[in-house]
């Protein structure tokens, strides 16, 4: 048992640690985990399994998506101090300056590549597969704005595998979902197509997506986007080696949530953290069955 | 058309036989995003014009008769209607 003594914050709450760091205190912490769960009600629909993806990805892999080609500016990259720092930082040298050696990996950027990745060479069978998973997601930004844009953030994702026309299938049944989910929730969301954070805006893949959107976005009345369903033909399939049983490479497709922008939209909404946490609980409580 | 059947054969090398007119390119990215400005610089070899791709649909290029229609039978792209698809 805690004692009131123990629960209640300091003055002045509690800091954050630079631009783009937040620490999420009780009331925005119980919002974000209420909406997380709320949102595994996609994968309960679909019948998809939970799954926990890798907390790194090789850089070998993300190159043989082009994960470089597309978003060089946004891997935020797992270094390690180099060993003739070592013993000067445990004498107290400062840190910052001393140089980091690669490791070959990166932080997630999204949620599915490790998904993606541990399928490769893997045969999904005629009927595909579905997997969700939530994980912590990083991204180098120009500038980070509240719970809009941080640098690293909880991205939850409901990836299939297989045929075409399952795809098409899948990111229906996202955006029906998305939209059953913000009706229940008081939000007023807009879907709209949209670009992927393309480095080379003028180049041949961002032209293509131009003339042929694959993702479309749901975004709160301030144009913040918190949801996406997003198609990559048969993309990862070939790239990876992943197969739908006599359908060849795969076809694939995601619908992704980006959970502190979810948190961030009900405090719009609603006006306030706690206002929002009723409305979450709320919803919780009338969830239809899966 | 026989440069453009070349060119994505070149570009594919795992495929056997003809191209079907009506195959679908883009989705089955025969014509890969990242080489889909290279695909429009044939296009625009071969014709001659310049191609606007404010005047263009995805559904110009997705299939070989499509291209054909759009680009090749035409004098030139300004001639076809802007959303022939």
């Amino acid at each position: 048992m805690s004692t009131p003594g123990t629960t209640a914050l300091p003055d002045g709450g509690l800091k954050n640690p630079g631009a783009g760091l937040i620490t999420l205190d009780p009331v925005h912490t119980a919002l974000l985990h209420g909406l997380d769960d709320l949102l595994t009600g996609l994968a309960a629909r679909l019948a998809a399994p939970e799954v926990t993806g890798p907390p790194l990805l090789s850089v070998d892999s993300l190159a043989r998506l082009d994960f470089f080609r597309n978003f060089p500016h946004l891997g935020v990259s797992a270094g390690r101090f180099t060993p003739e720092a070592l013993d000067g930082l445990a004498a107290g040298e400062e840190p910052g300056g001393l140089p980091l050696t690669p490791t070959g990996y990166l932080l997630p950027s999204a949620t599915c590549y490790g998904l993606l990745l541990s399928l490769e060479g893997r045969d999904v069978g005629e009927g595909g597969l579905r997997l969700s998973a939530a994980g912590r997601c990083f991204r180098n930004e120009t500038h980070y704005d509240g719970l809009r844009r941080l640098w690293g953030f909880h991205m939850r994702e409901v990836l299939y595998l297989g045929t075409k026309q399952g795809a098409v299938e899948h990111l229906e049944s996202g955006a029906g979902f998305v939209g059953e989910l913000a009706d229940r929730l008081g939000l007023a969301l807009t879907r709209a197509t949209a670009d992927d954070p393309f480095y080379d805006k003028g180049g041949s893949r961002a032209r293509l997506m131009a003339l042929d959107p694959v993702k479309h976005e749901f975004s709160a009345p301030d144009g913040t986007a918190i949801a996406s369903v997003n198609r990559h033909r048969n993309f990862f399939g070939e790239r990876l080696g992943i197969r739908a049983g006599s359908h060849g490479p795969a076809y694939s497709a995601c619908v992704a949530f980006g959970v502190e922008r979810w948190v961030h939209a009900m405090i719009l909404a609603h006006g306030t953290p706690e206002a929002a946490l009723d409305r979450v609980r709320e919803a919780a409580r009338t969830r239809p069955p899966a | 058309m026989e440069r453009i059947s070349d060119w994505l054969h070149e570009k594919n090398p795992g495929l056997d036989g003809p191209i079907d007119a009506d195959e679908d390119l883009i989705e089955a990215r025969l014509i890969d995003s990242m080489d889909f400005l290279e695909f429009i610089d044939l296009l625009e070899d071969l014709t001659g014009d310049t191609i606007d791709l404010q005047e263009v649909t995805i559904d110009d290029f997705r299939t070989l008769n499509r291209v054909r229609a759009r680009f090749l039978d035409a004098t030139g792209p300004a001639a076809a209607p802007a959303a022939a698809g």
